[in-house]
């Protein structure tokens, strides 16, 4: 069998040294080293672009590098070939240094083995195709673990549901009376096959998460309306267990930038497993408040259960950690549940931590960024080309036709008018902007776009479009008027520290919107 | 006036008949296909109300039986709701692109269903009688 060469790449300033170097390879068979010379760092590094090389042996003084620079710059040329530093007899230490940055060996001038040199060599090569190949053959597994994961969550549901179907179908008494034995012993059916679906989801959820995979849509959101969902939502479940569930909200609480669905999401976990830990006559607390730094909402949950012992406090996070309580005889599921929480948390900007004491309940605590303009803006604005892509407001004008409805009735049919609205915007590129606090019967939304005249009135077909299709809307006694605004400017001459620029387009867009709002409040009198 | 008539879709015959009971018990009458090709040919048959259709289908899948719907004018109209085991993330924009009014994931929740073609049936719709 005939090997391929080796192309050995040699980077030396000193003649003599080269000289003996290439001595070495002489005696080798002919082809079965090729080796390229440059006295350099400057010329490796361009031969290093040409890819090709196998191995590099690299002097750590050169006339354009010195020392550890030599092997970080090297390193960064040729991320991937193995590199063995050459050093003078009192320079150990370096060698050392020179490891810790990536090298993979090093050999000290003078005490070379004429024969040792392209041994040594060729184990080198082939210990880093060996590595390569392991760490390859890593992802592939990761891989393949994620797309086998994925499927089988997906396969597992259409069983599951017929489960469901048939459980639901003899518990209606669809198929005829059941007694009520036959029903108890039904419902602990029903209830492992949710808990079977929610180990599903889970499951479904990590795979996403650890595939880069999980959606999160950022918008203003309220965290008292997620609180009021998830108290509602698991009220029976607590009930059940005789659990006292209650929430308390700060008053004037901003709303935060994060995704509706996942802090839902998020207090549910939390909420879930505290029920699940809290003793019978216990209770669990849901609490909003702004944070010390009021650049953030904390939420917090609290219950009067078992506790966690502080050196479980970190871990409880992990993938797949379960406390091994024995007074918690609960089945807990896959122990995925708080790791979710924290991918959730920590890819909306805020944090997670628990604080407990063995025996006196737990207290977690989230945190979620405060909604600001600024926040819609920056990503709009920063780095952003706005001669090339301008950016307009698309305002819609809900009037009332019947003259002043009640306030209970307006705000219903005004959610359901911005909920129909947000499906109609692009999550990246439109920006639905938070409530300006005006009363009256007149009320206006507002859409940050990141496009021209047509692109908004684009916009403003596709929302007139689904509110005359009706769906899920009663208007017929409200008006809706679609127009747009041409931001042309505002996001200009971004010479200014990125700070101050942000504020003064937020603060425009502000203005903006307010004088919106007064002119048509004074139009329709 | 009659039943309404709802077209079940989907290859798994357990399913079919689960929801053949649930939608049975709540007064809608039921006609069934398994696979792309039939559901259209029922649906030209029974011109049903209203179609559940589940995405893995033999011979084809649910968006091709939604794009050969779509085509065909006297059913184009008929409102769609799809029930599948698939990815949400992956499917949910392209089945309401594709002309579905819903893509509900199993396992789906009885009253979630339920009110969802209940919504469906309710209104007024634009196309032929």
């Amino acid at each position: 069998m005939k090997e391929k060469s080796i192309q050995v790449v040699l980077v030396e300033d000193n003649a003599a040294d080269t000289r003996l170097f290439r001595e070495m390879f002489s005696k080798e068979p002919p082809g079965s080293f090729i080796l390229i010379h440059f006295s350099r760092l400057h010329d490796a590094e361009i031969h290093f672009a040409k890819g090709g090389v196998d191995i590099v042996l690299l002097d750590m003084g050169l006339p354009d590098a010195h020392g550890i620079d030599t092997v970080r710059r090297a390193r960064a040329a040729a991320p991937n070939v193995p590199m063995i530093v050459l050093t003078g007899l009192d320079d150990e230490e370096l060698a050392a240094e020179a490891m810790k940055e990536g090298a993979q060996d090093y050999l000290i001038k003078g005490q070379i083995e004429n024969r040792a040199l392209p041994r040594a060599l060729r184990h080198a090569v082939e210990r880093h195709r060996m590595q390569t190949e392991a760490d390859l053959v890593q992802i592939h597994q990761l891989q393949y673990k994620d797309e086998f994961l994925s499927h089988v969550s997906h396969e597992l549901r259409s069983p599951l549901f017929a489960i469901y179907q048939f459980v639901t179908i003899i518990l209606d008494k669809l198929a005829g009376e059941v007694n009520p034995e036959q029903c108890r012993y039904l419902e602990i059916i029903l209830k492992n096959v949710k808990q079977l679906q929610s180990m599903i989801d889970d499951l479904l959820e990590v795979t996403r998460a650890q595939a880069g995979k999980m959606t999160i849509e950022l918008q203003s959101a309220s965290a008292s309306d997620a609180i009021d969902y998830v108290v509602n939502t698991l009220h029976g479940a607590a009930t059940a267990k005789q659990i006292a569930l209650t929430s308390s909200i700060e008053s004037r609480l901003p709303s935060v930038w994060a995704d509706p669905k996942r802090i839902r999401q998020i207090l549910i976990i939390l909420v879930d497993n505290a029920i699940k830990f809290t003793p019978p006559d216990g209770m669990v607390h849901v609490r909003a408040r702004l944070s010390e730094d009021p650049k953030f909402v904390t939420l917090e949950v609290s219950d009067s259960g078992s506790g966690i012992s502080p050196e479980m406090t970190e871990k409880i996070f992990d993938r797949l950690f379960q406390l091994s309580d024995p007074s918690a005889s609960a089945r807990k599921g896959l122990g995925l549940g708080l790791h979710i929480c924290k991918e959730l948390v920590t890819r909306q900007g805020g944090q997670i931590w628990v604080t407990s004491a063995p025996g006196q309940g737990a207290v977690f605590s989230v945190t979620l960024p405060v909604f600001s303009l600024a926040h819609i803006i920056a990503p709009a604005f920063c780095g952003y080309d706005c001669e090339q892509e301008p950016v307009s407001l698309v305002v819609i004008e809900i009037g009332s036709r019947a003259g002043w409805l009640s306030d209970e009735v307006r705000e219903e049919q005004s959610h359901r008018i911005r909920d129909s609205v947000q499906k109609c915007l692009f999550s990246d590129k439109d920006v639905l902007l938070p409530k300006m606090n005006f009363t009256g019967a007149l009320e206006l939304i507002f859409i940050l776009a990141m496009t021209g005249k047509s692109g908004a009135d684009a916009i403003s077909k596709r929302i007139l479009k689904r509110l005359d299709g009706g769906e899920h809307i009663q208007y017929a006694d409200l008006t809706v008027a679609i127009s747009s605004i041409s931001l042309e400017g505002v996001g200009r001459n971004a010479t200014e520290p990125a700070d101050h620029h942000l504020e003064r387009v937020a603060a425009r867009i502000r203005e903006i919107m307010y004088e919106e709002v007064l002119s048509r409040m004074a139009k329709s009198g | 006036m009659g039943n309404k008539k709802i077209l079940i879709v989907d290859d798994d015959p357990d399913v079919t008949l689960g929801l053949h009971l649930r939608l049975r018990a709540n007064h809608y009458d039921t006609y069934f296909a398994a696979d792309a090709p039939s559901s259209v040919a029922e649906a030209r048959k029974y011109s049903p109300d209203l179609i559940v259709l589940d995405l893995g289908l033999p011979s084809g899948d649910g968006y091709l039986v939604m794009e050969s719907l779509k085509k065909a004018p006297s059913l184009a109209h008929i409102p769609i709701i799809v029930v599948s085991a698939r990815d949400l993330a992956a499917n949910e924009e392209r089945a309401l692109s594709a002309g579905a009014k819903a893509f509900l994931q199993k396992p789906v929740d009885n009253a979630v269903l339920l009110a969802i073609i209940r919504r469906e049936l309710s209104g007024p719709h634009p196309g032929p009688k």
